[in-house]
């Protein structure tokens, strides 16, 4: 994240970091990165290793067996490639849905509070509370653990985000470079399609990263909406459950096959981390 | 090529009346500047104009043609932006032919008007460029060029030189009234500067709290404003306002509150029923130094003392207290030497404007 | 006759164009149909559907919809381990985002001046928010078994005793694991947020408060939480509505157990809709829950939009 203000440099006493600073900061980095550090290389320790006592730190033959394991054995693979069609799919959806919705709320106030109001809502209702209606409809019209259904329930779970982030961001442009291109000669489609647009990439972009995430991450839903056909990656994790630590290996590949990708994408994507955290309420 | 007619147009934002019944007749091929203080109501008219902003109430006519309910790309008119609006995901040349493009125009020809706007405005070797490697007189030039390009019945401008700095300013303003000469098209210019509407204008609409205060040529404005408004609107330093009386008895002569009494020109008020209540307005530049020289009919002679000094070279702004307010006088650059001074002045009355006090109309 | 028909066909002939104004409109409403459609097929038509499953009987272990009145609510209501669950709920959520809200503030004031090293520290702090809560949950399960996992191990060494605690399935440390990771995931939220906050403060502020002789704590009452507070404000709101959701974790962590000892209401509702199969007292304690929440959404987030337009 880029500082928004840049301070000056100063000389005195302030510019010294006192040590209980450095201390602090220490300590809760390595409480953030610990966890980390430990599946990771629970996941390429043998079996043996991680059920030692005293722990292992670091495994003298590493192995990739649990990945391979992970994947095939456990069904990851099947997971993976799901949440790739899913979250993919979804985010597509989400951003192009969205992004319409959002120029219309920016630029014509579409429906004045209420609507973006009722959108925004979407947001935080219990998953739960809608869930359980989407299943009994789903399970009517035989869309339960269809990648169909994932998508839809994933595009409008993921609107109010990119309805939200891509509103700020719309309000943030110039008015004026779509009015010059109406009266170039653009119909309203036109100078929202070839200048908007174009010009707000950068938020659709982040918009998108932050949509896919959200659809990678997710569990609930799709513990919910799917069994055996459509299953996400986070809902192969309800294998390893019922093993008591037997399985940690697979457990801890699989863990770092589905967070490698939404990490990179997400610091990849930093700037724009306040916008997502807070639907563009902030500009950060 | 083409006349506006706009008729009694209202416009509202919510509860904000903003435009309230404006007429307007503007002959094709003249250049209009619409002038007034911030919120007046000049960018709303101008937006109603190029269809940016639907109107409430009355009729715009472009050509002949009523428009009110034309999307803005049929109205055939072309705007210059105040923040330039040039796109920046293009290069000048693709700016400059987006208009022409976006009505499908053939490439050839769009090149080869792209050329001849572009050579008209000097910038031919800028077209490849990003607006964003552009300075900002050169942005201002390619966003005229993407007007004159299409070749539009009506030229807007809003506020086009604000963002310039103010030698730029001066630069740019010869360029537009020289475009202006050479294509000949009808031109509407909004600005708040009163010095680029006196100096571009065939003719200046000055507008206040939505309604039209006096529209007519710069001079006419300038010499002849119908309030006190209009009057302190225009010049710079502003006009000064002496609150008076006005007495008819033998001629008609005005007191000031510390007793001065000035004889006015005879004929100089036209009105028999005028009040007693009046504001004398002075411009800076009717009052001076008195020399030797006789007096001439019309003027009048004071002796004031200079309360403060501001020499800009070639001229001197002196303030000085009469009639109980301050008032400034553009002097010679060496007729006062030094604040204290008291120095004597003529008063150029047969230029001097007469307000009434209470509805502050010309007399 | 023939009159009228010219004067009718001077008034409607002139143009065939559409009128702006019409075509605005329909714009305008065209962009915004498929997003609102699809919010009122999937989330809006399910939700009044769900209403006449509140009043009948949808339940895989009993055959037929009969109608039974009020009979799922009072189910609910009047069962223990649904009271419990939701007292569960609050005290965690509350908990949590306190922890997370004060642990989130120090870093970001110890973040807040630029120095070597800054934007990579900021790198590493964020990772937590991109993971699955299901897989931060399995990370967090390692991490504290027993007697396999790093903790106990370290807090024997530092200790010098066996550590033995059983994390997942004894009370009170169940709940310690709960909260740990979700502090864990969590507390980036509140730090970035704030941290966007406190270089928004116009650093002249700041010297203005030195040159005056403002100490510290006078400076951080004063100047830096007045300048905060719509942030905090913001961030709270936003935790808070997440935080009561609270579910991934417990699914992976403990299974709501011991027992039923960390059901939290959304695993409670789980519970009874989708491994006891009852739908239609699921559904109308998953109705209760949403009022509950919609109350506390239409109070804060009604602010934070009234805040943000002015």
């Amino acid at each position: 994240m880029t500082p928004a203000v840049k301070r000056p440099v100063r000389r005195s006493r302030l510019s010294r970091t006192p040590i209980w600073r450095i201390l602090f900061l220490t300590v809760f980095i390595i409480f953030v990165l610990a966890p980390l550090y430990w599946v990771f290389v629970t996941s390429i320790k043998p079996s043996d290793d991680y059920l030692a006592i005293p722990p292992v730190w670091y495994p003298d033959q590493p192995t990739i067996i649990h990945y391979t394991a992970a994947l095939f054995d456990y069904r990851g693979l099947n997971g993976l490639i799901n949440s790739l069609i899913i979250s993919v799919a979804a985010t597509f959806l989400s951003c192009l849905f969205g992004t319409l919705m959002a120029y219309s709320l920016a630029r014509f106030n579409t429906g004045g509070q209420h609507l973006s109001f009722w959108v925004l809502s979407q947001r935080f209702l219990p998953p739960i509370a809608i869930v359980l209606p989407i299943f009994l409809n789903y399970r009517a019209l035989g869309l339960n653990d269809t990648h169909i259904g994932m998508i839809l329930a994933y595009t409008v779970f993921t609107l109010p985000v990119s309805v939200w982030m891509m509103f700020a961001y719309f309000r943030g442009m110039p008015r004026s470079l779509e009015e010059a291109a109406l009266v170039d000669g653009c119909t309203r489609w036109t100078s929202f399609w070839r200048v908007a647009v174009p010009l707000a990439a950068p938020g659709i972009v982040a918009a998108a990263v932050f949509t896919f995430i959200a659809c990678w991450t997710e569990f609930f839903f799709a513990l919910v909406l799917t069994s055996r056909n459509a299953y996400t990656l986070p809902t192969v994790f309800r294998a390893f459950l019922s093993f008591q630590g037997a399985q940690y290996g697979e457990a801890s590949a699989l863990a770092i096959v589905s967070l490698v990708p939404s990490i990179v994408l997400g610091v990849l994507v930093q700037k724009h981390l306040v916008r997502g955290l807070t639907l563009g309420a902030i500009r950060g | 090529m083409a006349e506006v007619r706009v008729t009694d147009l209202h416009k509202h934002f919510g509860a904000v009346h903003a435009v309230r019944g404006i007429n307007l007749d503007i002959p094709d091929g003249e250049f209009t500047v619409l002038v007034g203080p911030s919120g007046c109501g000049k960018s709303t008219l101008l937006r109603t104009i190029a269809g940016l902003e639907e109107i409430t109430e009355g009729e715009i006519a472009i050509g002949g043609d009523v428009v009110n309910d034309m999307r803005p790309r049929d109205r055939d008119v072309a705007m210059v932006f105040q923040d330039y609006a040039l796109y920046p995901h293009m290069t000048a040349r693709a700016n400059i032919g987006f208009g022409l493009r976006a009505r499908k125009m053939p490439q050839a020809e769009i090149d080869q008007r792209v050329g001849r706007a572009a050579a008209m405005l000097g910038i031919n070797g800028l077209l490849d460029r990003y607006p964003r490697q552009l300075s900002g007189g050169q942005r201002q030039r390619v966003a005229i060029g993407r007007a004159i390009v299409r070749n539009p019945k009506v030229f807007l401008f809003d506020e086009p030189l604000s963002n310039l700095d103010a030698q730029l300013r001066d630069e740019m303003r010869g360029e537009i009234k020289r475009l202006h000469q050479e294509i000949d098209t009808t031109m509407i210019y909004v600005t708040h500067d009163q010095i680029e509407a006196m100096t571009l204008a065939d003719r200046i609409v000055l507008m206040r709290d939505g309604v039209i205060e006096q529209q007519g040529a710069p001079l006419d404005l300038f010499e002849r404003p119908v309030n006190r408004f209009v009057a302190g609107f225009l010049g710079s330093p502003k006009m000064n306002f002496i609150p008076a009386k006005l007495m008819r008895e033998d001629g008609d002569r005005i007191i000031l509150s510390d007793g001065i009494s000035l004889a006015l020109p005879r004929g100089r008020l036209s009105t028999n029923a005028a009040p007693t209540d009046v504001l004398l307005g002075l411009r800076p530049e009717h009052i001076s130094r008195a020399g030797g020289e006789p007096m001439v009919a019309g003027t009048a002679r004071v002796d004031a003392t200079v309360d403060l000094l501001q020499p800009t070279g070639s001229r001197t702004f002196a303030t000085f207290s009469l009639g109980g307010v301050p008032v400034i006088a553009e002097l010679q650059a060496h007729d006062v030497s030094r604040v204290g001074e008291k120095i004597p002045l003529v008063l150029n009355l047969d230029r001097a404007s007469i307000f009434a006090a209470d509805s502050e109309k010309a007399l | 006759m023939a009159g009228s028909a010219t004067a009718v066909g001077t008034i409607s002939g002139g143009r065939h164009l559409p009128s702006a104004r019409q075509s605005d409109r329909r714009f305008k409403w065209l962009l915004v149909a498929p997003a609102a459609l699809l919010i009122l097929a999937i989330s809006i038509y399910p939700l009044l559907f769900s209403i006449w499953v509140l009043f009948v009987n949808y339940d895989f272990q009993i055959p037929g919809h009969a109608f039974v009145g009020l009979k799922n609510f009072s189910q609910v209501i009047f069962d223990p381990v649904a009271r419990y669950s939701l007292w569960v709920t609050v005290v965690l959520s509350v908990i949590n985002v306190t922890i997370e809200f004060i642990l989130g503030l120090a870093i970001a004031m110890a973040l807040a001046k630029t120095f070597r090293g800054r934007g990579v520290i900021i790198s590493i702090l964020i990772v937590p928010l991109f993971i699955s809560p299901v897989i931060v949950g399995q990370v967090w399960v390692l991490m504290l078994h027993n007697p396999f996992g790093p903790t106990n191990y370290l807090l024997g060494q530092l200790l010098g005793y066996d550590v033995t605690i059983k994390w997942l399935t004894q009370f009170p440390w169940n709940f310690v694991a709960l909260i740990l990771a979700d502090v864990w995931q969590w507390t980036p939220f509140m730090f970035v947020i704030l941290l966007a906050g406190l270089t928004s403060i116009p650093p002249h502020v700041y010297e203005a408060a030195e040159l005056d002789g403002v100490g510290p704590w006078l400076t951080f009452w004063n100047i830096t939480l007045p300048y905060l507070a719509p942030m905090i404000f913001l961030a709270i709101t936003f935790r808070l509505l997440d935080a009561v959701r609270l579910f991934d974790t417990i699914f992976i962590m403990t299974g709501g157990g011991p027992g039923t000892s960390t059901y939290s209401a959304s695993f409670y509702l789980y519970t009874i809709g989708f491994t006891q199969f009852h739908l239609s007292r699921a559904t109308a304690g998953a109705w209760i829950f949403m009022v509950l929440t919609l109350l506390v959404i239409i109070f804060l987030v009604r602010r934070l939009l009234k805040a943000e337009t002015r």
